[in-house]
């Protein structure tokens, strides 16, 4: 199949790529644009690694044909997340709390930690935020320092970073 | 394995313009939504890839959610993540949003669509037991003109729906709960994310005066299709919601399904949760 030109904005960027439209978003976002932050765990959708933001909601990236991101699409990725001032908040408590051990399911587990702290949640009994961590999957943690880095990041949220889209 | 790569990519503007595609076998494509199951296939080698590809998403036309005529009227293109945040949703099919929380993780239900859900025509496809229970209706269109039909009718056999080669979902209709009337989704998994069911349901019923008024259940992943339970229902209309009714009626759940040993499950174990399902069911309706 021929190949098919988009314009996204990636990370704030405009961004034009050419690729074959059944292509993967992943592969798109790393071998095209190279953004190899975002990770391939499984490539099946089960593990959350490959996670991205896709006009403000968490969307693996491995399960999309980048041929159905239409023009105009905003896309966030884990190296946009340092230029936001909740990223670089998630960033450091991630790293103070210990919830990052081996590293490889990081980039998509700060994708959804972002996603859900920006949508305003606030959840003492962590059932939402472990709800909205759910599609990702960590073999190094147990959970429970990211748990604690998301709850310690929600009580210092940036007031300007909340944009409920549901 | 033809390369994915390789497969021509249909762009629709329009359904109008989809149908046409859809039309004649040499411009048809395979019709893809969400993803989350046939890019899994692709990838692992387990479907092969398709000459053509039809791109639904951005088809406006299947994108709508509203209440009218006394249904909810769900469009194809409508997402798990939407379903679960609707307010029209969780108010007049509150089982089918519980359902579609319970599907993947927030990654998987921001793209998974309804239409692709039935369309996938899997038994343990999470959504279709509660739109049984509604009596839903799915209404489907080609070139030729629209039809509509029970999703009972629609769910032919394993992985087979009433469905011509020229014709797309485009739409669910979903009566409303009806006043005085309560249903729930349950489902058993091996974990509570990201897990394909053993066995899952739902149900819709109504209580008067601590007799059983309406009374409907459905099940997934114990037969073919999702199914409802006839022979369970009519034995339980009009009998006092009582310990032996509950005892009764998870004997003839256990006994009416019919379910295979596969890779989740044994056939033993999910004719007993069956009957324990349906026994649950009628303890949440109790208990209103």
């Amino acid at each position: 199949m021929s190949k098919i030109i988009r314009t996204w904005t990636v990370n704030g960027e405009s961004r034009t790529a050419e690729f074959p439209p059944m292509r993967r978003l992943l592969d798109v976002l790393r071998e095209n644009l190279g953004l190899k932050g975002t990770k391939e765990g499984c490539g099946e959708g089960e593990c959350g690694a490959c996670s991205v933001l896709l006009n403000g909601e968490p969307v693996t990236s491995c399960l999309i044909a980048a041929g159905q991101v239409p023009d105009g699409a905003e896309l966030l990725t884990v190296e946009g997340l340092e230029q936001t001032e909740g990223g670089r908040l998630l960033q450091k408590l991630y790293v103070e709390k210990g919830a990052a051990q081996c590293g490889f399911c990081i980039p998509g587990m700060l994708i959804a930690s972002y996603a859900y702290l920006r949508n305003g949640a606030r959840d003492p009994a962590e059932t939402a935020l472990r709800d909205a961590h759910a599609g990702n999957i960590c073999r190094c943690t147990g959970y429970a320092k990211i748990v604690e880095a998301v709850q310690a990041a929600a009580e210092q949220w940036p007031a300007k970073e909340v944009n409920r889209n549901q | 394995m033809k390369n994915l790569e390789e497969s021509i990519f249909l762009e629709p503007a329009t359904l109008a313009e989809a149908l046409r595609f859809q039309a004649d076998e040499a411009t048809r494509g395979l019709p893809l939504a969400g993803g989350t199951d046939l890019m899994v296939q692709w990838e692992a080698g387990v479907r092969m890839a398709p000459s053509r590809v039809l791109n639904l998403k951005g088809l406006a036309e299947l994108h709508g959610l509203s209440v009218a005529g006394g249904s909810l009227v769900i469009g194809a293109g409508v997402t798990h993540a939407m379903l679960r945040r609707s307010p029209l949703v969780r108010q007049h099919a509150p089982s089918l949003a519980e359902a579609a929380a319970t599907v993947g993780g927030a990654q998987i239900q921001a793209l998974g669509t309804i239409g692709g859900s039935i369309g996938n025509a899997s038994p343990a496809g999470d959504l279709a037991p509660s739109l049984l229970v509604a009596h839903a209706d799915v209404e489907v269109a080609s070139v030729r003109g629209a039809r509509r039909l029970a999703l009972s009718k629609f769910l032919v056999g394993y992985r087979k729906l009433d469905l011509a080669p020229d014709e797309l979902i485009l739409r669910f209709h979903v009566p409303v709960l009806p006043a005085g009337a309560s249903e729930t989704w349950r489902k058993l998994g091996p974990r509570a994310a990201q897990a394909i069911s053993k066995v899952m349901g739902s149900y819709r019923g109504r209580v008067e005066n601590g007799h059983i008024a309406d009374f409907a259940v459905a099940l997934g992943s114990v037969a073919p299709t999702a199914i409802r339970l006839p022979q369970t229902e009519a034995w339980l209309r009009g009998r006092a919601l009582n310990a032996d009714t509950l005892d009764g009626a998870e004997q003839r759940a256990s006994a009416e399904v019919t379910p295979i040993a596969d890779i989740r499950s044994t056939a033993e174990y999910r004719r007993w949760v069956s009957g324990r399902l349906v026994r649950g069911f009628l303890e949440h309706l109790a208990s209103l």
